[in-house]
């Protein structure tokens, strides 16, 4: 099993060396097959360890093997290690599984693109540094997963270096998610100097003897940093949304499927560190509510369709982090799970319209592509449906037990039950919103003349077949767990991070009928507008223009920090730049040459004024030695 | 021992040595210069013979047998940069060798 572990974590090491240093070797069709290959390996890696884990009983299911050690400093060791168990097999079947449809509807999607090579060789390397995340054994290790995944996501974001507008993408989403590396790691160098060690066994072992310390909410703080960092959470947010600059299968790999997930997976992983600083937790519960309502609220006016599905994502997240901070763990993983599905869903069926439409992703310019794109829809209306938590999609079973859940933690709980039940009726409306404008009514203008239906070619079929299975999954995926009557996935994950709250079977009821209503209602307030038009958009000027400007962040952050840095550099360069540094090399290069001047003079040529000095210079040596010694 | 104390050769030696000193610092004639040269390697010969003496230790000795070697061999380059100096019709006055100067 610790085998299989370790083959699903290199085999897309190896493919991406492989593709690297092959070159032209390869061809560019065959890079993407080896990604693809390797990926697939992964996942039946990943699969193998699996049923091993489940020929063990519960209380045995974790495992923990070590390569070799990594670093030392004095009594600090950090070894090469990796662990096993339900948690970590469950994110590596998500992330191998999901990855390889990506990573194989990327074959179809980039087919003619200039630099596949590059573009394979980078998606194996983020499924790589996602796997080495998850599988960590040890929080360095974690750290360096992801410190990976962030530089994956920069090269993929930026892949498409000759748009200034992807470069600048990828230096935010960059410097926002270094901004989390940078907290988590004061977190980990306060951990070590608490506990000595990073190593997972140990350190939450240690949690029982320095709880209630003001360092371990310190600690939870940095850590939580980063995680609201990577997955794109208020206040670190404004990355997501830009980075959809990158080509479509990247934004269903990285930033709706696996790598914004990882903060959730680092609240779950890391839960005895955060159970131990209640306030952290409630806080990381608090900023998911924020942000799922923000960013509900904005993808109500975004016009780029794969930006409506990218602050989707911050908002399911949201959902997530709710979870996630309130205890309620294996919902939280299992929104996760079923979040990689539809969500990958609607940006691989996006893709195809876009694909088809030679790259537009304006949606005031779609319409009508219903009827020339009628599997895509198919395709795109289950992913809607799952998103908004229809029955039976796969949405429905995971975000309601979640929302259940949280009725079971107090006011604050109820609170943020409220604000995800908003939630779900923003859902609907956005998720359909977008539907009926892009598929729905005639064809504009612009569909007529350029869409480009796709044909049976082999791309097209690479295209086509993972929408396919993603459909299939979006439907499918939830039935593995129906609370309370039927939990697998909530008990496999029990020994790694038992609930802290329960639904009872009323509030379940209860939940889900609401939450099933306010999303009916929200796909029938976006049918009466963008589809039946029975009703204009509403106007409201102030409201439109704070959701067009994404309630300011931006522009929030650019006068908080960029322009203060900015100003600062400029004062610098005229105060001290300019007088002190470049002052003083001009003067000690005036000195210098001064003073040559003079030397230079003693240089006369005659032979008498050396002999003078010569035997002048001896004289007075012998004096001194004299007087010295005297 | 016989004869004066080890001080008057040194007394005799130094003012060798100055006279020497003093010739090649203000006279012009590059034959002059070598000849004060010669004084005072001569000077340096005489103190070494004489704490030679004074000491019973015939290294002394030997160093001024070496340093007339070498004497001897300076006074053939420099008589050798004179004539040639004299050929090339160069004013034979060491004020006006200065075109090294930097």
């Amino acid at each position: 099993m610790i085998a299989s572990a370790w083959v699903c974590l290199l085999a897309p090491l190896a493919a991406a060396a492989l593709i690297t240093l092959g070159g032209t070797w390869i061809t560019r069709r065959q890079a993407g097959y080896l990604a693809t290959l390797s990926v697939l390996v992964s996942f039946v890696a990943a699969l193998i360890a699996f049923f091993k884990l489940l020929d063990e009983s519960p209380d045995e299911r974790s495992h923990t093997s070590t390569l070799w050690t990594w670093l030392t400093a004095g009594d600090f060791r950090v070894g090469l290690s990796i662990l096993v168990d339900p948690l970590s097999i469950f994110m590596m079947l998500v992330v191998s599984g999901v990855g390889f449809l990506i990573v194989a509807y990327s074959i179809g999607y980039m087919d003619g693109e200039d630099e596949e090579r590059r573009y394979f060789a980078y998606m194996a390397l983020f499924v790589f540094s996602m796997l080495l995340l998850v599988q960590s054994g040890d929080l360095l290790i974690l750290l360096a997963g992801w410190g990976l995944v962030g530089l994956c996501s920069y090269l993929l974001i930026g892949y498409h270096h000759e748009r200034p507008q992807a470069v600048a993408a990828a230096k935010k989403a960059f410097i926002m998610n270094a901004f989390g590396d940078a907290t988590m790691a004061l977190a980990l160098f306060l951990l070590i100097q608490r506990v000595g060690t990073l190593e997972y066994g140990a350190v939450f072992s240690a949690m029982d003897s320095i709880g209630g310390d003001w360092a371990i909410t310190l600690i939870a703080l940095g850590l939580l940093g980063g995680a609201v960092a990577k997955s794109a959470q208020i206040p670190l947010q404004t990355w997501l949304p830009d980075a959809m600059e990158g080509p479509t299968p990247v934004s269903a790999l990285i930033h709706a499927a696996t790598m914004v997930t990882a903060g959730v997976y680092m609240l779950v992983r890391l839960s005895p560190i955060f159970e131990q600083a209640p306030k952290i937790q409630d806080l990381a519960a608090g900023l998911g509510a924020l942000t799922l309502l923000v960013a509900g609220l904005i993808a109500l006016v975004q016009t780029d369709i794969k930006r409506v599905i990218a602050y989707s994502t911050m908002s399911q997240i949201g959902y997530m982090f709710v979870g996630a901070g309130l205890t309620t763990y294996p919902n939280a993983m299992f929104h996760l799970m079923t979040h990689a599905f539809f969500k990958a869903l609607l940006f691989l069926g996006a893709g195809i319209a876009i694909h088809a439409l030679v790259g537009e992703q304006d949606m005031r310019k779609m319409g009508g592509l219903a009827r020339m794109l009628p599997k895509t829809y198919t395709a795109m209306i289950v992913g809607a449906l799952a998103l908004a938590a229809i029955p039976p999609f796969a949405g429905f079973f995971s975000k309601d037990p979640l929302l259940a859940a949280t009725l079971d933690a107090g006011w604050y709980g109820q609170l943020l039950w409220a604000v995800g039940l908003i939630g779900t009726f923003l859902t609907g409306l956005y998720a359909f919103r977008m539907i009926f404008i892009v598929f729905g009514g005639e064809a504009s203008p612009f569909v007529r003349e350029h869409l480009h239906r796709p044909g049976h070619t082999l791309p097209a079929l690479w295209m086509a077949w993972p929408v396919g299975a993603l459909a299939v999954l979006s439907v499918v995926g939830g039935w593995i767990q129906f609370s309370p009557f039927w939990t697998p996935l909530s008990d496999f994950l029990d020994p790694v991070a038992p609930p802290g709250i329960e639904a009872s079977g009323a509030e379940d009821a209860v939940t889900s009928v609401l939450a099933v209503a306010l999303g009916l209602l929200g796909i029938g307030v976006a049918w009466w507008i963008y589809s039946a038009r029975r009703a204009e958009v509403p106007r409201w000027a102030f409201g439109q223009r704070l959701l067009e400007h994404k309630f300011y962040f931006d522009e929030a952050y650019d006068y908080a920090f960029y322009r203060p840095a900015h100003y600062a550099a400029l004062a610098a360069i005229r105060y001290v730049e300019g007088p002190l540094i470049g002052g003083s090399i001009a003067a000690l290069s005036r000195g210098t040459r001064e003073l040559s001047t003079r030397v230079t003079e003693a240089q006369t040529g005659l032979l008498r004024t050396y002999v003078l000095a010569l035997g002048g210079g001896a004289a007075l040596l012998a004096l001194v030695f004299l007087a010295v010694k005297a | 021992m016989k004869g004066p104390d080890v001080s008057w050769y040194l007394a005799v030696s130094a003012l060798l040595f100055a006279i020497g000193a003093l010739g090649v610092l203000i006279r012009r004639s590059p034959l002059i210069v070598l000849l004060s040269l010669e004084i005072m390697l001569n000077a340096a010969n005489l103190a070494l013979i004489g704490f030679a003496r004074h000491l019973g230790d015939p290294s002394g000795q030997v160093f001024a047998l070496a340093v007339m070697a070498v004497a001897a061999s300076e006074v053939v380059v420099g008589l050798g940069l004179i004539v040639a100096l004299n050929r090339a019709r160069v004013a034979l006055d060491v004020d006006y060798l200065s075109t090294l100067r930097g």
